[in-house]
């Protein structure tokens, strides 16, 4: 256990205790002022224009994980670490498909979660409750992993980490404690004001590092060729091993083994991130159609900055930080190459970069419950004042399963079950985006094909071991295709056995003429624009209540 | 994209639409053309730089997606007799 940098830590808790106050003081934001003022913030006025949606979206994408997870696997030396990148390439170009037709049909219909838009397509509450459920489980280990983002930056400082159960998560526990309170008083507003520090901090960090840190450590250039020698002196070291199959080769490009791996990762987790209900509430809340397409083609700017970021792990390695965790690679990067200072802002915004999606991703699921399971099955005749309470109530619950998740497993699986997640979520796909453009899928075949899918994936993903440890669980998000002896990513190839048995089971039950239900929808619903008939305004997000749903 | 008269299908512009998308989901998935080391740019192996410069290539491409849908979207409206998104055109 090393020493906590008395700068660094007091920069660290001076900015923890700015949003703190923010956080709380929050609860007053807006609320005094006149309706007319919510226009420029609020689903229930004009919606997010072209700017704030953008500023919106990519903090989705910046978060915790960002910082932490996706530089660990360079450092790791994991071949196909660099996926990020063609993630966030891929992305955009698939929501410019779908997601105008999503906004047209929640305006029309007043659907705030995907489970509202499946029970009205496809007159299924099964079928809604299915996805409704999988967005709760797949936000968890979400929620779970920026925690984590926290925990390994108050390692790195020095807090906790060692000592009795208690002195370790001590600080992890007030940190979460603190988040808990100000979501539970002030709800989406907490958040949406914190967000402002978060991606000022987190802008100025990353410019610094990846401007300052190459020009201390012989250039890219430099960075590269000590990563290329330490991961080729580590496969002569395990050569053995690597033969056998028990311990994974290192390399900066991706051998043509895992290159399947790699673009399955990227398709998979790109199709997967606007299934989570946390991210489809920010395009719902765009103003028109045309801010979610003009939006796809200005996004891409986030992902040089998350590309360079990625390869702050190679820098650790040039830069000689050899830490057991690799995702303490980049926190113990900054503390070594900058003042302590900065090194405190940098940690900062690494821990308020986890506490803003955390909020965020608590609120959307609690709105899932509460709109999806509790109204709709198990109290319909709620009074708002319940529903609010409810609301409250599970994100904070949400909230204690995050912490759990992370207290109770080993830390390093943290990216690991945010891929779980992913294997989850897309799960939906087929009812969702499928159904934006037909409804020839019957519905319970879509539900068994979702079963199929969360079934092979959860069993799939379990059987995974940890590398060089058999016998472990949820090791990676890779595994075998069937029948092939190809790695490929567990949710695609979870996706592809959902999808078959989708269409074969809708063969099957056309042909018995099982019933179809009733669509609420008409083709024209997934055209309609702002301003044209029927297109209601949805409630506002800063609200966070379904009070207002 | 000027806005042009309202005549004729749109089929075509969309048909550009697709492509132009397609572009974008389909090169970043084909690993094994970019999955070398060399040629070397500013330090940096053929693989990141090629990604790297995918990120502009593909938002471009994308925006050019989103002016010619603008465009298909507003004649679409016009020819189902609905007013014309101006604002949505306009940038």
């Amino acid at each position: 256990m090393k020493d906590v940098s008395p700068v660094a830590l007091g920069v660290f808790l001076f900015f923890f205790l700015l949003v703190t106050v923010l956080g709380f003081a929050a609860a007053r934001w807006r609320r005094a002022e006149s309706l007319d003022s919510l226009d420029e913030w609020g689903l229930g006025g004009r919606g997010f224009g072209t700017f704030v949606s953008w500023f919106l979206i990519g903090g989705d994408i910046y978060t915790a994980y960002t910082f932490i997870a996706v530089p660990a696997t360079l450092y790791a030396g994991s071949v196909v670490g660099f996926f990020a990148v063609p993630y966030t390439i891929v992305l955009y170009p698939i929501i410019f498909v779908f997601l105008p037709r999503l906004w047209s049909v929640s305006h029309r219909h007043g659907y705030v979660t995907p489970a509202d838009f499946i029970r009205g397509r496809f007159d299924s509450r099964p079928l809604a409750l299915a996805v409704a459920v999988t967005g709760l489980l797949a936000t968890m280990p979400y929620i779970a992993l920026q925690l984590v983002g926290i925990q390994v930056v108050l390692e790195v400082m020095g807090l906790g980490g060692s000592g009795s159960w208690f002195a370790k998560d001590l600080p992890l526990f007030i940190a979460f404690a603190v988040l808990a309170a100000y979501t539970y008083a002030s709800g989406l507003r907490a958040p949406a004001l914190i967000a402002f520090v978060k991606d000022t901090l987190i802008y100025i960090v990353i410019l610094v590092a990846v401007i300052y840190l190459p020009t201390k450590l012989g250039g890219w250039d430099g960075i590269f060729h000590a990563a290329t020698k330490a991961f080729d002196s580590f496969n002569a070291d395990n050569a053995k091993d690597i033969a056998a199959g028990t311990v994974a080769g290192k390399g900066i490009v991706p051998p043509a083994a895992a290159h399947w791996a790699y673009a399955s990762l990227a398709l998979g987790s790109a199709l997967a991130l606007f299934m989570y209900p946390h991210s489809l509430t920010g395009v719902l809340a765009s103003k028109n159609r045309s801010v979610i397409r003009r939006n796809a083609a200005l996004l891409p700017a986030y992902s040089f900055l998350l590309g360079l970021l990625a390869l702050l792990g190679f820098a650790a390695i040039a830069a000689g930080i050899t830490v057991d965790n690799p995702q303490q690679s980049v926190p113990a990067l900054f503390e070594k190459m900058f003042p302590p200072w900065f090194a405190g802002v940098a940690f900062a915004a690494i821990a308020i970069g986890a506490l803003v999606p955390a909020a965020i991703m608590s609120i959307a699921a609690a709105n899932l419950w509460t709109r999806n399971i509790y109204k709709a099955f198990l109290k319909p005749d709620a009074t708002p004042a319940q529903e609010a309470k409810q609301s409250k109530l599970v994100s904070l619950l949400v909230k204690f399963g995050a912490l759990a998740f992370v207290l109770g497993l080993p830390t390093q699986l943290a990216i690991n079950f945010q891929l779980l997640g992913g294997v989850w979520i897309l799960q939906t796909l087929p009812a969702l985006v499928f159904g934006l453009y037909t409804r020839w899928f019957h519905r319970t075949a879509l539900l068994v094909g979702w079963a199929t899918g969360m079934v092979y994936g959860t069993w799939t993903a379990y059987q995974v071991p940890l590398p060089g440890k058999p016998g472990t669980h949820f090791g990676g998000p890779l595994s075998l295709v069937p029948f092939t002896d190809t790695k490929g990513y567990i949710a695609l190839t979870a996706f592809a056995l959902n999808v078959v048995v989708a269409v074969v089971l809708t063969l099957v039950f056309r042909a018995l003429k099982l019933p179809e239900g009733t669509d609420q929808t008409s083709p024209e619903d997934y055209k309609a624009d702002a301003g044209d008939a029927g297109v209601q305004q949805l409630p506002d997000p800063l609200e966070g209540e379904p009070a207002n749903a | 994209m000027s806005s042009s008269p309202a005549t004729g299908s749109t089929r075509p512009l969309w048909v550009v639409v697709g492509i132009l998308l397609a572009v974008g989901v389909v090169v970043p998935l084909l690993v094994p053309t970019y999955a070398t080391t060399t040629p070397e740019l500013f330090g940096f192996p053929f693989y990141y730089w090629f990604q790297f410069l995918l990120i502009p290539v593909v938002s471009l491409l994308t925006f050019i997606a989103f002016r010619i849908s603008e465009n298909a979207t507003a004649r679409d409206r016009e020819a189902r007799g609905q007013r014309r998104d101006d604002e949505g055109v306009a940038r």
